[in-house]
C-alpha cells in the first residue's frame, strides 16, 4: 500500500495527481493518495459505524434474548427461541403479506401515474414549468403531516372526499364508503398520501429521463409511421429502463418502510388490516415490551428488504457502471 | 425540447386540460387544509362539510401557537434541523470526494454500503440509539435527534455530492496541483466553490429529511427536545379530533418549505433527478 494508487483504473485521466506531491507537503510525512482518501472517508465511516451500524448489531443481537425493559429482570439467552416464535406467529405473517401489498398499491399507482403526469409534462414542453413547480410541493411535506390531513379528508360522515364524490353522484350516500374503517378497503386508502406525496418524485425522475431520449429516434419511429401507443412501449419505455428502476426500487424500499403515515392514520387498525411490519415491531418493540421478539421480526424484515433491494440494484441498477 | 413535444393544436389542448385537471386534484388537499384552517371550530366538523370557510378566523392560529410546547417545538426543530444539515454535510463532502476523485477499492465498498444503510428501517437503528443516548448523556437532546436524523440523510447526501463531483473535470485540479495547491486546498478552493450548487441541494435534502422526521423524533425525544411533527400528531389524541388547531399547526410547519421549494425549483429537481438519470 506503500507504492502510488494501485487501486487507479488506467483509463482515469487524472494521471497528474498521482505524481509526487509538492516537496512542501511530503517533508513532514508520507502520505499517500490511497491514504488520503481513506482519511476523507474516515469521519463519514465511524459516523455510520457508531450510528448506524452499532445499534443495528445491538438489535441483532437482541434478537436471541429475551427479556423486559419495562419489568426489569434477567436478559435470558435463548437462541433461535425469538425467530421460532416470529416465523410461526400468524401475526408476523400476515404483517408482511400486508408490507407487500402496501408496497405495490404504492409502487404501481404512483408508477402509472407518475408516467402519465411525466408524459403531458414532455407533451408541452417548456411550457409545463409551472406545473412542474406546483408538482413539486407535496415532496416537501412531512409524512405525518400527509397522514393527518387525508385521514380528515377520508373521515367518515364528514369528509369532504365522499361528499364531492356524493355532489358528482358517484356515490348514493356521503357515508357510503368507509375508507379508514372498512377492513377491506383500510390498507388502500392508508396508501393515498403516500402516493400523493412521492408520485411526484416519479414524474420528475421520468421527466428528467424523458428528456434525454434522443430526439432523432423519435423522430425515426414516427417516420416509420409508429403509433403513440407503440412509440411509448417499443421505444420509450425500454430506454427507460435504467431511470424506471432506480425510481421504483428508492419508492419500493421507503413504501416497505412506511411507518409515520400508517400510525396518524389508523395505527394499524380496523381489525389489524394495515398493520404492516414496520408498525408491529415498533409496537412489539414499544408497546407490548418485548424487545427481543421485536428485534427477531425486524432483523427478518430487514434482511428480507436488504436481499430485494440489493438484487434488484446489482441485476437493473448496477451503480457506478459506465453506463 | 425532443420529439415527445406535441406540434398539434388539437392534441395540445387536451393535454393542458388533462395536466390542469390532474394538477387541481393534486393540489387540492393541501388547499382544502389552508381553508380548513381559517374556518371557525364549528365549521371544521360541519355535516356536510363546506370548502371554503364561511367565515375567516385565525383563532385556530392563536390556539396552536399558545399550546403549552408549541412555539418551543419550532424551535427545536429549526436547531435540530440546521445541526443535522451541517453534520451531514461536513462528514459527506470529504467522503464523497474522495470516492470520485481517488477512486479506489475501499471507496467503492464504503459507498455501496452507505447505499445499504439508506435502506435499514430507521425503527431498526432507533429503539438501540435510545439506549445509546442514554449512554452518552443525550438523552431527550436536539444534538441526539440531529445526530440520529443524519442517518437518514448522510448516505443519500453522499451518493448526490459524489454525482456531483463526478462532473468536474480533472485538468481544472491537476492545474491547481501545479500551481502548488495542496490536495486538501484544491477540495476547499477549487472544487467546493465549483459545486456549490450542489453543495446546497445535499443541504437542502438533509434539511428537509430532519425538518420532516418523525419516527426518531416519537423515539429520542420526551420534553425538551420534542420537535413540531410530534406536537401536530399530539393534536389528535390529547383533544380528540382537534382539526382546525392541528390544520394550522400543520399549515405553519408546511408553508416554510414549500416557499423553498418553490424559490430553490431547479436545485431540488436536480437533486431528485441527477442520482436516477445519471446512475
Amino acid at each position: 500500500m506503500t507504492a502510488m494508487t494501485p487501486e487507479r483504473p488506467a483509463t482515469r485521466p487524472a494521471a497528474h495527481s498521482s505524481r509526487p506531491s509538492p516537496p512542501r507537503a511530503r517533508k513532514r510525512f508520507r502520505l499517500t493518495d490511497n491514504r488520503f482518501a481513506t482519511l476523507l472517508m474516515l469521519p463519514a465511516a465511524l459516523f455510520l459505524a457508531v450510528f448506524v451500524a452499532w445499534p443495528l448489531l445491538q438489535f441483532v443481537i437482541n434478537s436471541f434474548y429475551r427479556y423486559n425493559p419495562i419489568a426489569g429482570g434477567p436478559h435470558t439467552f435463548v437462541g433461535f427461541d425469538n425467530y421460532v416464535r416470529a416465523l410461526t406467529d400468524a401475526g408476523f405473517g400476515n404483517s408482511a403479506v400486508r408490507t407487500i401489498a402496501y408496497t405495490a398499491i404504492v409502487v404501481t399507482l404512483e408508477f402509472v401515474l407518475g408516467l402519465t403526469v411525466a408524459l403531458l409534462f414532455s407533451g408541452l414542453g417548456n411550457r409545463s414549468r409551472f406545473f412542474r413547480t406546483i408538482f413539486l410541493y407535496p415532496l416537501m411535506i412531512a409524512p405525518i403531516v400527509a397522514g393527518l390531513l387525508w385521514r380528515f379528508l377520508l373521515i367518515d360522515n364528514s369528509g369532504i372526499v365522499n361528499q364531492l364524490l356524493y355532489e358528482a353522484h358517484l356515490i348514493s350516500s356521503p357515508n357510503q364508503i368507509q375508507w379508514l374503517s372498512d377492513p377491506n378497503i383500510a390498507l388502500f386508502s392508508v396508501a393515498l398520501p403516500d402516493i400523493w406525496l412521492t408520485t411526484s418524485f416519479i414524474s420528475l425522475v421520468l421527466f428528467a429521463g424523458l428528456q434525454n431520449v434522443p430526439g432523432e429516434i423519435i423522430e425515426a419511429a414516427r417516420i416509420d409511421g409508429a403509433h403513440y401507443p407503440t412509440l411509448l412501449f417499443r421505444i420509450i419505455l425500454p430506454l427507460l429502463r435504467p431511470v424506471i428502476a432506480v425510481a421504483l426500487i428508492v419508492r419500493g424500499v421507503d413504501a416497505a418502510r412506511a411507518f409515520d403515515v400508517i400510525v396518524v392514520q389508523t395505527n394499524g387498525g380496523p381489525q389489524n388490516s394495515t398493520n404492516v411490519l414496520s408498525l408491529l415491531v415498533y409496537n412489539t418493540q414499544i408497546a407490548n415490551g418485548n424487545p427481543g421478539l421485536a428485534s427477531a421480526m425486524g432483523t427478518i424484515y430487514l434482511f428480507a428488504l436488504m436481499v430485494v433491494a440489493v438484487i434488484a440494484v446489482l441485476t437493473i441498477w448496477r451503480p457506478g457502471s459506465d453506463q | 425540447m425532443n420529439g415527445l413535444e406535441s406540434r398539434r393544436g388539437g392534441t395540445r389542448a387536451i393535454l393542458w386540460t388533462t395536466l390542469t385537471v390532474l394538477v387541481v386534484l393534486y393540489a387540492f388537499p393541501f388547499v382544502y387544509m389552508l381553508f380548513t384552517s381559517f374556518k371557525t371550530p364549528i365549521e371544521t366538523n360541519a355535516i356536510p362539510p363546506t370548502i371554503l370557510p364561511s367565515t375567516w378566523t385565525i383563532q385556530n392560529y392563536v390556539m396552536a401557537l399558545s399550546t403549552q410546547g408549541v412555539p418551543q417545538s419550532f424551535v427545536n426543530s429549526i436547531q435540530t434541523a440546521v445541526m443535522s444539515t451541517l453534520i451531514s454535510l461536513v462528514l459527506a463532502v470529504p467522503a464523497a470526494y474522495a470516492v470520485t476523485r481517488y477512486r479506489t477499492r475501499l471507496g467503492r465498498v464504503f459507498i455501496l454500503l452507505a447505499l445499504v444503510m439508506r435502506m435499514v428501517p430507521a425503527i431498526v437503528v432507533g429503539a438501540p440509539l435510545i439506549a445509546v443516548f442514554h449512554n452518552l448523556g443525550l438523552s431527550d437532546t436536539s444534538f441526539a435527534l440531529a445526530l440520529a436524523q443524519t442517518t437518514i440523510s448522510l448516505p443519500l447526501s453522499i451518493w448526490l455530492m459524489a454525482s456531483f463531483f463526478e462532473a468536474v473535470p480533472d485538468e481544472l485540479e491537476e492545474s491547481a496541483r501545479v500551481d502548488g495547491c495542496s490536495r486538501l486546498g484544491s477540495l476547499w478552493r477549487i472544487v467546493i466553490p465549483i459545486t456549490r450548487g450542489g453543495v446546497a441541494v445535499a443541504a437542502i435534502f438533509a434539511f428537509l429529511a430532519s425538518w420532516n422526521d418523525f419516527i426518531f423524533a416519537l423515539l429520542l425525544t420526551s420534553v425538551r427536545a420534542v420537535t413540531t411533527p410530534l406536537q401536530i400528531a399530539n393534536f389528535q389524541s390529547q383533544f380528540g379530533l382537534d382539526w382546525g388547531t392541528m390544520t394550522s399547526l400543520a399549515v405553519l410547519y408546511s408553508v416554510p418549505v414549500i416557499v423553498l421549494a418553490i424559490v430553490l425549483q431547479r436545485h431540488i429537481v436536480a437533486g431528485l433527478t441527477l442520482g436516477a438519470v445519471k446512475g
